[in-house]
């Protein structure tokens, strides 16, 4: 059995074949550090979307399974606080809860945070909020009107506004409202805490002028996932002038986003693939009179066109190989213990804060075929005609 | 319209292949036309280094293609997670009209290209080299059924819908469906099973007698019953379902990826069987055959010995 | 054991353009001869090897090598006689300067991949033959002329061939080098190969060991 092992692959001509690349140490080299460099990049921006995919989606289990939205003309409204009785009447329905939330925007700073309004009597739509109000007392916060803040709005805070302990909301009306910053929110993923901005209910309403029958949305819990469909089309039915989002839309809108972003770089990297592609091929071709006559001396002693060939893929594979092993390990490197610097910017865009998270090791062995497919074949692709050409040449011109 | 990053990797891949496989057959069609063996002119000459580059050209595609197919699969599979209704490749594939016959022109494409290495390896043998010419006619033909399939390939994944939804597999390959498929299961359990077990012993029968077109024709006939005696019946072993009779869902990670080690030993027992009309590809047949009969008979066994009935 | 039947070797630079190195010529080697074809560089005797060794194809003709027609096989088979039955001597050697001395003389066998033990079996007994053993590793381009002409020898004997083809094997070597050369000739004569050189060397015409001297002048045979 090893023995056939041994017969299919050729010890020798891969020896010949490594010993090929080395003699000509500069071409070699130059092949190398570029097709390294394209793995590299290759592999680094599906390392950071896989990590970004994966934090998000993290997220997106932690939202509400339904969320309900009134929609008048075509744009978002208060909703009846009224609906929620009459919701948890369809079977199914587990729980229907209103809040109250909305975006601040930050002058200063350019950037909307978000303010999340806690009604610590009821229950609540987070796990993460569950935890939050046995922590805190949110009646004291609305008594001594303050907030908890992410670790994203302190530091923004600080910067914009040179505030350490306190904020003036400009509500609706004109007026100013101060709120007291009580202390820093730690939640579930990094991601979403770092803009977020815990107050009480009763204050969320006076910073946005909501009014008490009404809520900015209600998010629905149900029982058995399978049949949010069917719910969805139940409420659509009796409320025709609302929005329904499931945690389902939510996820396929950020996957198709992300493929679409690295969708983008995967354009660029196949006009540099293209580029690549006419380089190895030029490289390849140009054979000097040195590499002419070695051929036709391999030739002379008995190698067949097959043989040189052979030989000639043997090259392309180990340089094609090596380059991608190696643009792999950078990728590792680069994006989980350096934590992808400059590039991570581009994919994690989304917000406009800039969110300082440690992207999670996602090891996907996927990833490492798509990477391969992308490089390898077409490396060897580009040098079939060149190998060609060099592997017919006349041995009997060459020699003399 | 899918435009994943998978997908556009196979895209790329087969811009390649159409490019390369295009030389191939202006060659492929100047040496039909013109090769001559004894000839001792230059054009003769020019085509005989000529029928190196194709022949290469052959080969790096048909090495390409076959980890290529596995990975469509996975892709088929990663797709099936944004296909509303999909649960598995079943759906995918199911998605457009396209899905069925592009998966069946792509193994067949296996074939046939392997089909070409065959006798492309028995040629160089011959100092005559005379089935060149033979080679190369049947290239031409090789070549629309492979370009179809490109063609297929694009316009199916540029026809994917994410928000038309599918059926499941469950539907696609239980007994009310109204396919094709479901006459598979008009055929006894029993019957289907003796037919399957037979004709493993006929080949193997033929592999110790050395009987060469018996040994093929039986790989012929196993590869067909194999399909459908997974679908109907070794399936819902895996699954431990007797409703479960979808071929993809096993390929994905829940069941150890089982469907890519029967897939590939199946193929290529049946594929060397076949190949064995030709030349001397007993033994690997064999042993691949009977790793494949092993795997998938493993399972409704266990399932006897841990349960004590039958599903 | 070598027959060349009506040959002749025409190239063709372009549509009005052609050079013919040959001209209809008929030549008869017995097994074990040692032949020596004399000529001016360009007269043909080069192309003669070439025919030999099936590096090329005569325009018309027919070469035949041990009743073998070798004049029309295929690139691969073509090859595969080369490497069984043909060593060759070139001028500059010819031998890879950056690979070792064992690397160099294994070089017809990698294509077969042989197996290790055989292949260093043959290896070990023409290293013996040929006196460079002691420089098993070392890298060709560090080695004396002496010693490299002898690479070259022990690499063009390694498939134990029939025939020894040198082409113009001293043109580039001093007068010490070139009588080293010829007395290996000599003792390569005892061993019943058949062995053909073509060169303008005068050292050759006058040697005592040689069966034939053949004069090419012009693609003609003259004598």
């Amino acid at each position: 059995m090893i023995n056939k092992l041994k017969q299919a692959i050729n010890l020798y001509l891969i020896q010949y074949a490594i010993d090929a690349i080395l003699r000509s140490k500069s071409k070699s080299l130059f092949i190398t550090i570029i097709f390294t460099f394209l793995t590299f990049l290759l592999t680094s921006i599906f390392f950071i979307t896989n990590s970004v995919k994966h934090e998000l989606n993290t997220t997106v289990d932690a939202l509400p399974q339904i969320t309900v939205q009134k929609i008048k003309a075509g744009r978002h409204y208060d909703i009846d606080i009224s609906i929620v009785d009459e919701i948890l009447e369809i079977t199914g329905v587990e729980d229907a809860i209103a809040r109250v939330w909305g975006y601040y925007y930050f002058e200063n700073i350019g950037v909307n945070f978000t303010i999340v309004g806690i009604n610590q009597y009821e229950k609540q739509y987070k796990d993460s909020f569950e935890k939050l109000i046995q922590k805190v007392d949110i009646d004291e916060l609305n008594e001594n009107s303050s907030m908890i803040v992410g670790h994203g709005v302190k530091q923004a805070m600080e910067k914009g506004y040179y505030l350490q302990n306190y904020f003036n909301f400009i509500k609706p009306d004109g007026s100013l409202k101060k709120v007291n910053i009580a202390g820093v929110f730690d939640a579930q993923t990094q991601l979403e805490s770092n803009d977020m901005i815990i107050i009480s209910q009763e204050q969320a309403r006076d910073i946005f002028d909501i009014s008490e029958d009404m809520a900015t949305d209600i998010v629905i819990k149900v029982a058995n996932p399978q049949e949010i469909d069917t719910i969805v089309s139940k409420i659509k039915l009796q409320y025709p002038d609302t929005r329904i989002i499931t945690k389902n839309d939510l996820k396929v809108s950020y996957q198709n986003i992300f493929d679409y972003k690295s969708g983008i770089f995967l354009a660029i990297f196949i006009i540099s693939l293209f580029t690549f592609f006419m380089i190895i091929y030029d490289k390849s071709s140009g054979l000097t009179s040195e590499e002419k006559k070695e051929i036709g001396i391999l030739k002379a002693i008995g190698w067949t066109v097959d043989d040189v060939l052979k030989e000639k893929f043997y090259e392309s594979f180990i340089i094609s190989f090596i380059s991608y092993l190696i643009g792999i390990i950078f990728a590792f490197i680069f994006v989980y213990l350096l934590q992808a610097p400059l590039l991570r910017d581009i994919f994690v865009g989304y917000s406009q804060l800039k969110t300082t998270f440690e992207l999670p090791f996602v090891f996907d062995f996927q990833t490492l075929f798509l990477v391969f497919f992308l490089s390898v074949p077409i490396y060897i692709a580009a040098t079939i005609i060149p190998s060609w050409k060099t592997a017919t040449l006349e041995a009997d011109e060459a020699i003399r | 319209m899918i435009l994943s990053p998978e997908v556009l990797s196979i895209l790329i891949l087969d811009v390649i292949f159409l490019f390369f496989s295009l030389i191939a057959l202006i060659l492929s069609i100047k040496i039909f036309l013109n090769w001559d063996i004894n000839s001792t002119s230059k054009t003769q000459y020019k085509l005989e280094k000529q029928s190196f580059l194709t022949a290469t050209i052959i080969k790096y595609i048909f090495a390409i293609k076959l980890p290529l197919f596995l990975f469509f699969i996975f892709t088929l599979d990663k797709i099936s997670s944004v296909l509303t209704g999909a649960m598995c490749a079943a759906g995918v594939v199911d998605a457009t009209q396209y899905g069925t016959y592009l998966f069946i022109l792509k193994i067949l494409n296996i074939y046939i290209f392997g089909f070409w290495l065959l006798i492309h390896h028995l040629d160089i043998k011959d100092e005559h080299l005379s089935l060149t010419k033979a080679k190369f006619g049947f290239f031409i033909f090789a070549f629309f059924i492979f370009v179809s399939e490109i063609i297929l390939e694009l316009t199916m994944f540029l026809a994917i819908d994410i928000d038309k939804m599918v059926s499941c597999c469950g539907t696609l390959y239980s007994n009310s469906a109204t396919s094709y498929i479901s006459n598979i299961f008009l055929i006894d359990t029993p019957i289907l099973l003796t037919l399957f077990y037979g004709n493993f012993i006929v080949i193997v029968i033929s592999y110790f007698m050395k009987k060469k077109y018996i040994f093929t024709l039986a790989n012929f006939f196993f590869l067909i019953i194999s399909i459908i005696s997974i679908i109907s019946f070794f399936g819902t072993y895996i699954y431990e379902l007797p409703t479960h009779h979808c071929p993809f869902c096993f390929l994905q990670k829940d069941y150890y990826y089982v469907g890519y080690f029967i897939y590939t030993s199946l193929f290529l027992g049946t594929f060397n069987g076949l190949a064995t009309g030709f030349i001397n590809k007993f033994n690997i047949s064999m042993i691949f055959n009977i790793i494949f009969t092993l795997l998938i008979s493993a399972y409704p066994i266990i399932f006897y010995i841990k349960n004590g009935v039958w599903l | 054991m070598i027959k060349i039947k009506n040959v002749s070797k025409i190239y063709t630079i372009n549509k009005n353009n052609t050079v013919t190195a040959l001209n209809n010529i008929d030549l008869n080697f017995k097994e074990g001869e040692l032949i020596v074809l004399k000529g001016a560089s360009g007269s043909g005797k080069s192309t003669i090897l070439s025919l030999i060794a099936a590096l090329s194809k005569p325009t018309t003709g027919e070469v035949i090598v041990d009743d073998k027609r070798i004049s029309k096989l295929p690139d691969r088979f073509a090859s595969l006689y080369r490497r069984e039955n043909i060593g060759f001597i070139f001028q500059k050697y010819n031998l890879i300067p950056t690979l070792s001395v064992q690397k160099n003389i294994l070089l017809p066998l990698v294509p077969s991949n042989p197996d290790e033990q055989e292949a260093q079996k043959k290896l070990e007994i023409v290293m013996k033959k040929f006196n460079i053993s002691h420089k098993k590793d070392a890298i060709v381009r560090n080695l004396s002329g002496g010693e490299q002409q002898r690479v070259a020898i022990a690499r063009a004997h390694i498939n134990d061939p029939k025939i020894i083809i040198a082409d113009e094997p001293t043109a580039n070597l001093d007068e010490k080098l070139s009588i080293h050369f010829i007395e290996i000739l000599k003792e390569l004569k005892s061993t019943n190969k058949t062995i053909i050189v073509a060169t303008h060397d005068p050292l050759f015409f006058d040697l005592d060991f040689v069966d034939k001297v053949i004069e090419v002048y012009n693609g003609n045979i003259v004598s």
